[in-house]
């Protein structure tokens, strides 16, 4: 890209949440938030459905006054910026758009707000693959049309600082495997980008860290690789095709044992040789013993079972075989 | 800075208005309704109860100017859209972000409407007063009642437009602020006739926004209006500003 303007000055790429409270009539929807988001990393923003994620993201742009504490923008509270679009990209909700406006114009208006030239509108266009479709009015756009559209007008003023609500939802796999590459080369270029998502897996390979939340309050605030870290724990996972016996053996011996499905196993407490040992002393079959490495979502779900306000019976937890 | 700021705001508003198909349409239909009504008007006119044509008692220039009883309606459903559509849609939240000061966004909304409504306000006055003169028998003199009359109907148009912009920004919607606007226009001047009260028929259409703004138009006989040309306009202008400042107070309160 030509045009950086802000994606160079890196210490002001940064969005600080301090202490953020935010209540709407009896719910507390935002209690007590705190986190940053660096400059040159994604940082996933997840939480489930009403944890208040967008009521924090609406605060941080200046649309919803907070009630308590501070959302900043490189230091500077949103109101504050004289240029706000040179400064942060948002993408609140692809589905704002006007249906009898082209999408062109949409971007046009925007750049106008700034006085940014006629030459942007076509260069984000180009980046987000929307040249064609930007001159057909938005009532016809699939909704991969109208993140990308959303995308490229967060990308006009090339802002250092990037927020992004849920821009993946309900995108095919071409789409989110798009979103994950640009979004990957733009915190490669030094911006700070949060990410909201109410699925993990939409954010594996994509978040270098996470900001957790639930109920309005921070769970976790890790880098991804610790988190995975911490998730996969000492645990070894074997395939067995005599689960009951290699279960029991495994437990008598000091294993915690988990089912993972109908021929696998996750054991924690027990060395992965001694496992080998065990089986293979006893003549139980088995193939496949290594180390257990945890999925995002799996992090994810131990992190938020407390958090999560209406809690079916977990299905892992039913499963734990302990003696 | 602030002034640029401001100016790239109203080129921003500029831009959303001039491209919505639905704003070139109101447009046009508000000359055309003020127009065709005024030929009509002038048409079903007969000099036969006159004593003589040239003595006729009948304002014609207001006659010709009837049409804008109606599209006005027209003016306050663009004004309501200009904002309301913003809140139907969402767009209200990019706007918001693009243009955080809130004054800033509501002036710049007001100042392109009245751009594009009093535009539009002249070429429906001067052809409803062309058409007039061309079917009238005693074309009505051009004098200075004249014009202010043609161009008082233009601010009305105009000031009803802002009227449905302020009603649309206190209420977040197109239509809620268009039956309110409606009501507002002409349910009120309907009470003056049902209520049986002379005083409070005559305070009915002193105070109320659309007989007291339209005696803007009279030419003849004003010393039997409820209220002068210019106090009457007054009174439509106050409800028009006065509601885009308590609009205009929401707006900037309130989380969007």
């Amino acid at each position: 890209m030509s045009h950086t303007t802000g994606a160079t000055d890196a210490a002001e790429a940064t969005i600080e949440v301090r202490d953020l409270r935010k209540r709407f009539g009896r719910t507390l929807a935002v209690d007590g938030l705190s986190f940053t988001v660096e400059p040159g990393t994604v940082t996933g923003f997840v939480g489930p459905n009403g944890a208040g994620k967008s009521t924090t993201m609406r605060t941080v742009l200046g649309l919803d006054a907070p009630d308590s504490g501070q959302a900043l923008i490189g230091g500077r509270p949103y109101h504050a910026l004289r240029t706000p679009l040179l400064e942060v990209g948002a993408l609140l909700d692809a589905a704002a758009l006007h249906p009898s406006r082209r999408g062109r114009d949409h971007l046009r208006w925007l750049a106008h707000s700034h006085g940014l030239p006629m030459r942007r509108v076509d260069e984000v266009l180009e980046q987000v693959g929307m040249e064609q479709a930007s001159r057909r009015r938005a009532g016809g756009y699939s909704l991969g049309m109208r993140q990308r559209l959303g995308i490229a007008a967060a990308l006009l003023g090339d802002p250092p600082v990037l927020l992004l609500d849920e821009p993946v939802n309900g995108l095919d796999p071409e789409g989110i495997q798009w979103i994950r590459t640009l979004l990957r080369h733009l915190a490669s270029e030094g911006r700070a980008i949060l990410v909201s998502s109410h699925l993990m897996s939409e954010l594996e390979d994509t978040a270098d860290h996470l900001v957790v939340i639930g109920r309005g309050r921070l769970i976790a605030d890790t880098a991804v690789a610790d988190l995975l870290t911490a998730a996969s724990g000492d645990r070894v996972r074997l395939r067995t095709s005599s689960r009951t016996e290699a279960m029991e053996l495994l437990a008598r011996e000091g294993g915690t044992v988990a089912v993972i499905d109908r021929d696998t196993l996750t054991v924690t407490g027990l060395p992965a040789e001694r496992i080998v040992e065990l089986l293979g002393a006893s003549r139980v079959p088995f193939a496949e013993v290594g180390a257990h490495r945890a999925t995002l979502e799996e992090a994810y779900m131990e992190l938020t079972r407390d958090a999560v306000e209406f809690t079916s019976t977990p299905a892992s937890d039913a499963d734990e075989v302990t003696r | 800075m602030r002034w640029r700021g401001s100016l790239h705001a109203l080129h921003a508003e500029w831009t959303k208005l001039r491209t919505l198909p639905s704003t070139w349409w109101l447009l046009v239909a508000t000359v055309a309704l003020t127009a065709a009504m005024g030929a009509a008007a002038a048409s079903s006119l007969t000099t036969r109860v006159c004593p003589t044509p040239t003595a006729c008692h009948e304002d014609t220039v207001k006659l010709a100017l009837t049409g804008v009883q109606l599209s006005q309606a027209v003016c306050l459903v663009l004004g309501a859209l200009s904002i309301g559509a913003e809140y139907g849609t969402g767009t209200i939240r990019t706007t918001l972000t693009a243009m955080p000061g809130r004054w800033r966004v509501l002036a710049s909304k007001a100042a392109a409407l009245s751009l594009l409504t009093s535009a539009a306000g002249v070429l429906a006055v001067l052809s409803a007063l062309g058409l007039a003169r061309l079917i009238l028998p005693t074309p009505p003199p051009v004098d200075g009642a004249m014009f202010r009359a043609a161009g008082g109907s233009i601010l009305v148009l105009v000031l009803v437009t802002l009227l449905g912009l302020s009603l649309a920004t206190l209420l977040r919607d197109t239509s809620g602020a268009i039956t309110l606007g409606l009501g507002i226009l002409y349910v009120v001047p309907v009470l003056s006739h049902v209520v049986n009260s002379p005083t409070w028929q005559h305070r009915l259409q002193r105070w109320a926004p659309m007989p007291a703004g339209l005696s803007i138009q009279a030419t003849k006989n004003l010393a039997g209006l409820a209220i002068g040309p210019w106090a009457g306009l007054g009174v439509l202008a106050a409800y028009a500003v006065g509601l885009l400042v308590v609009g205009g107070t929401a707006f900037r309160l309130r989380d969007a």
